[in-house]
């Protein structure tokens, strides 16, 4: 009887948590679909239309150094870059970091750049690279733009998670409120890419405090980088503030109402909208250790 | 008024389930069709296997072939013997064969092939119903004693004056010959048993309980005769069948003192011939040998094709020479495609695009399941391979896609050649599958490994796969597609069920997997 009693406690109790986590399903049908206008999926998923739109909202993004938008651009930008350093080439609908160069130095000598990584780039590489980008290799579809794009230097506490290139900050938002946070961290392990699934970090924020509570590695609750071995949980987040203001500005500057918006911070300039998803994913809610749904029904009442 | 977006949805499926199960019933209630009618019959397959030795002389075989009648239909002939000469003729009831042939070499065989479409027929015998005092002149000669059936014998008469069938209405003279014939101890096959030894040994094969009750009968004043047949039943055998008929008001009702029918023919029983006769004749010394071999198959009940007929998409087909296979394939891919939402929706199983595992499983239906995947496995393997030797070349995407398509291409046709030489029909069969969807699905797995490594290629292929199976079965129920055919509105309920699913958002079952974490009620 009692055994009964309690598989039914458990049961009510298990249900009463699957209303606070929203799946594939919900997330398009309650958040996407109502929020997200299918027409304006350009504006996000096109980096060179989601920037133009921020610099004429006043968000600060990373400053464009130049947009290959056809073949015929090709030499130009490459004589644009002749000699600079620190900058990243991106396919303007690219995904999942395919087709980004980040370029750090510039060898007079040789005539050539250096790849964050060291290795030599020749101006005839460059170009085929920017070709490619333009033929829609990297974005999987006809045609693309290219840009040039200053190379971030992020801030100390983000370099000590991963000294190698950027973690970004993704801040989920409803109608320009923020509803949940996390920071994605690469490692070795995920080839320097901030893929969750493939062995990057998450470590959850306090939206109130800026504060790190959580930090999930393979699906499973850690408090020490994996890798290095440095404490992740109580970092306190530089520009706190201004991170959560910069999302919801970039937010209002686009007339879509439920987004994933990825911000990093410079060590000069710092917070800057990277890009912004309309379908961002739900594996904030496991590095978190809690459901959207009620962070989202707070959001609904405050908005 | 302004209806709610959830009302509409609601008022959406309201419509669409009225609506078809509306049009079910009315076909149902006034166009006479029957439910039941969607279930499948089955259809067998019968070949006749002769073999003999003809010494290089002439040869003379004899046989019977079926006749299409109320209780069995038969179609598709084939007849292959080598170098024999068939001649058909109609003695009576019975459809003769005779094959002849001069200068025929030992070893030589006849193949006759046939279909056959059976039903169980029974008959309702009125209680009441007396033996007539005479009969027409064809059927009096049923009463008549012949050599192997003495109805003549003073022993028949005393066992027609001990069980006093020679009285009475003839429902009760049939039931104490039934009886006394089906107390008989059986006895296997051994040659032929006459009326009289059967009756006197108490034991009898199907040929002597049937000659014994078609004596009982005529002395009994009941025309009856034997009938020989088959038992169909998948497999080879030489056993042959024998019952019996007798005449009831105008019919031939037939009776099988052996496997104990009364007045009822099973589904299973093939009827060759009527009369005393031996199945083979042939000429002497040839070393004759004989085989029955029996395939089953499910087709659409015959029944269905005819009273289907409101919107009549099967005599459509039939007009303008369309297969069978290519209307349920059509009729059935909302139903996989159905599958596949559930799958990806419900379940949360990652599959290569939306519609690939339907298509696939539409294809499967040349191939059958197993080499189905197999040969999805085998064209995922080569193309992949192609695919990563390409990736070097760095070319655009539409050639590339060209360049797998022939891959694929190359693949099928390898793939036949090598089942050709190993001898697996089925798979001989892959060059059907659509080559499109196999590139299509090739160059997905070969995406998702580049972009999100093996581990989630694999899953997505076996998810893939996994799908296709489940779409194939439901896809391929004859059942079911014969209710589709009859009934096309049933489509109505998969767009209804799908309006649904496009409006739910529960949480599919692998996200409880993924979020376990967040749903574990910590103490
Ligand atoms: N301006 C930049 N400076 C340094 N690294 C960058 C810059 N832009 C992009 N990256 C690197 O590329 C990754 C992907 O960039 P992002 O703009 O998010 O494109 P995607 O849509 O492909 O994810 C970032 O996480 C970062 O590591
Ligand atoms: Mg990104």
């Amino acid at each position: 009887m009692t055994g009964l009693s309690a598989l039914r406690a458990r049961a009510r109790a298990l249900l009463a948590r699957r209303g606070a986590v929203v799946g594939i399903n919900r997330r398009n049908l309650a958040l996407v679909y109502p929020n997200n206008a299918r027409n304006d999926y350009p504006l996000a998923d096109d980096k060179l239309l989601a920037k133009e739109l921020f610099v004429a909202a006043g968000v600060p993004v990373p400053e464009t150094l130049a947009v290959c938008d056809g073949l015929f651009a090709v030499p130009a930008t490459i004589e644009a870059l002749r000699g600079q350093r620190d900058f990243v080439v991106k396919p303007a609908n690219g995904s999942g970091g395919g087709g980004i160069l980040v370029v750090g130095g510039w060898e007079a000598g040789r005539s050539c750049w250096l790849l964050a990584g060291g290795v030599p780039l020749s101006p005839v590489t460059l170009g085929r690279h920017l070709a490619d980008i333009v033929f829609g290799v990297h974005s999987n579809q006809l045609e693309d733009r290219a840009f040039v794009e200053r190379r971030i230097v992020p801030h100390a506490l983000f370099s000590s998670l991963w000294a190698d290139g950027l973690c970004d900050i993704r801040v989920i938002t409803l109608r320009s409120v923020p509803v949940m946070s996390m920071i994605r961290v690469p490692t070795a392990e995920s080839g320097g890419r901030a893929n969750l699934h493939q062995g990057g970090l998450g470590i959850a924020v306090d939206l109130a405090t800026g504060r790190t509570f959580r930090a999930l590695h393979h699906g499973r609750a850690i408090e020490r980088h994996p890798e290095s071995g440095a404490p992740l949980l109580g970092l306190e987040l530089p520009a706190w503030p201004e991170v959560l203001e910069v999302s919801r500005r970039a937010a209002r500057a686009v007339p879509l109402g439920y987004l994933g918006v990825d911000v990093v911070v410079d060590r000069d300039r710092g917070p800057l909208v990277l890009e912004i998803n309309v379908r961002p994913g739900l594996e904030i809610q496991n590095v978190n250790g809690a459901g959207l749904g009620p962070a989202i029904a707070r959001a609904e009442g405050t908005a | 008024m302004q209806l709610s977006h959830h009302g509409k949805v609601a008022l959406t499926i309201t419509a669409l389930v009225g609506v078809a199960l509306g049009l079910v019933s009315y076909k149902v209630s006034r166009l006479g069709y029957s439910l039941a009618d969607v279930l499948p019959a089955t259809q067998y397959e019968l070949t006749y296997a002769l073999s003999f030795d003809g010494h290089g002389g002439d040869v003379r075989v004899r046989s019977f072939l079926p006749t299409s009648g109320a209780h069995q239909t038969v179609s598709d002939e084939r007849d292959v013997s080598s170098g024999l000469h068939l001649a058909q003729a109609m003695e009576g009831a019975n459809r003769v064969a005779t094959w002849t042939g001069a200068e025929v070499r030992d070893g030589s065989e006849i193949r006759h092939t046939f279909k056959v479409l059976a039903r169980r027929v029974s008959y309702d015998i009125p209680p009441e119903l007396p033996v007539p005092e005479s009969y027409p002149p064809s059927v009096a000669a049923y009463l008549r004693p012949e050599k192997a059936i003495q109805v003549d014998a003073p022993e028949i008469g005393a066992t027609v004056e001990r069980i006093r069938s020679a009285e009475g209405p003839l429902l009760e003279r049939l039931r104490k010959i039934y009886d006394l014939t089906v107390a008989l101890t059986p006895r296997p096959f051994k040659g032929t048993t006459d009326a009289l030894t059967a009756l006197r040994l108490g034991e009898a094969s199907c040929n002597g309980k049937s000659r014994l009750f078609v004596a009982l009968a005529r002395a009994s004043g009941i025309p009856a005769r034997l009938v020989g047949g088959l038992i169909m039943q998948p497999g080879a055998k030489r056993t042959s069948h024998q019952w019996v008929e007798a005449w009831v008001a105008g019919h031939w009702v037939p009776f099988c003192p052996l496997n104990r029918h009364f007045a009822e023919l099973p589904e299973r029983y093939l009827v060759l011939y009527y009369g005393d006769e031996s199945l083979f004749t042939h000429t002497k010394d040839i070393n004759f040998d004989y085989r029955f071999e029996t395939r089953s198959a499910l087709v659409p009940s015959p029944r269905a094709k005819a009273s289907f007929t409101f919107v009549d998409v099967w005599g459509l087909f039939d007009r303008l020479n369309l297969p069978f296979s290519l209307l349920r394939t059509i009729l059935m891919l909302p139903v996989g495609a159905l599958v596949v939402v559930l799958f990806r929706n419900v379940v949360g199983m990652p599959t290569f695009g939306t519609f690939l595992p339907a298509l696939l499983a539409a294809a499967a239906g040349e191939t059958g399941a197993v080499f189905g995947v197999v040969a999805v496995v085998i064209t995922v393997a080569v193309v992949a391979a192609v695919r990563w030797g390409m990736q070097r070349l760095e070319l655009l995407h539409s050639p590339t896609l060209a360049i797998l398509l022939a891959a694929v291409v190359f693949s099928l046709l390898t793939t036949t050649l090598l089942a050709d030489r190993l001898g697996i029909a089925p798979l001989t069969r892959v060059t059907l599958f659509p080559i499109a969807v196999l590139a299509i699905c090739a160059e997905r797995f070969y995406l998702s490994l580049t972009e999100h490594g093996g581990r989630a290629a694999g899953k997505e292929l076996a998810g893939t796969l996994l799908v296709m199976l489940a779409c194939y079965i439901l896809m391929n129920s004859l059942a079911l597609q014969v209710l589709v055919i009859g009934f096309p509105e049933v489509l109505f309920l998969v767009v209804a069920a799908n309006v649904y699913l496009g409006r739910w958002v529960g949480m599919r079952l692998s996200e409880y997997r993924r979020f376990r974490g967040l749903l574990r009620v910590t103490p």
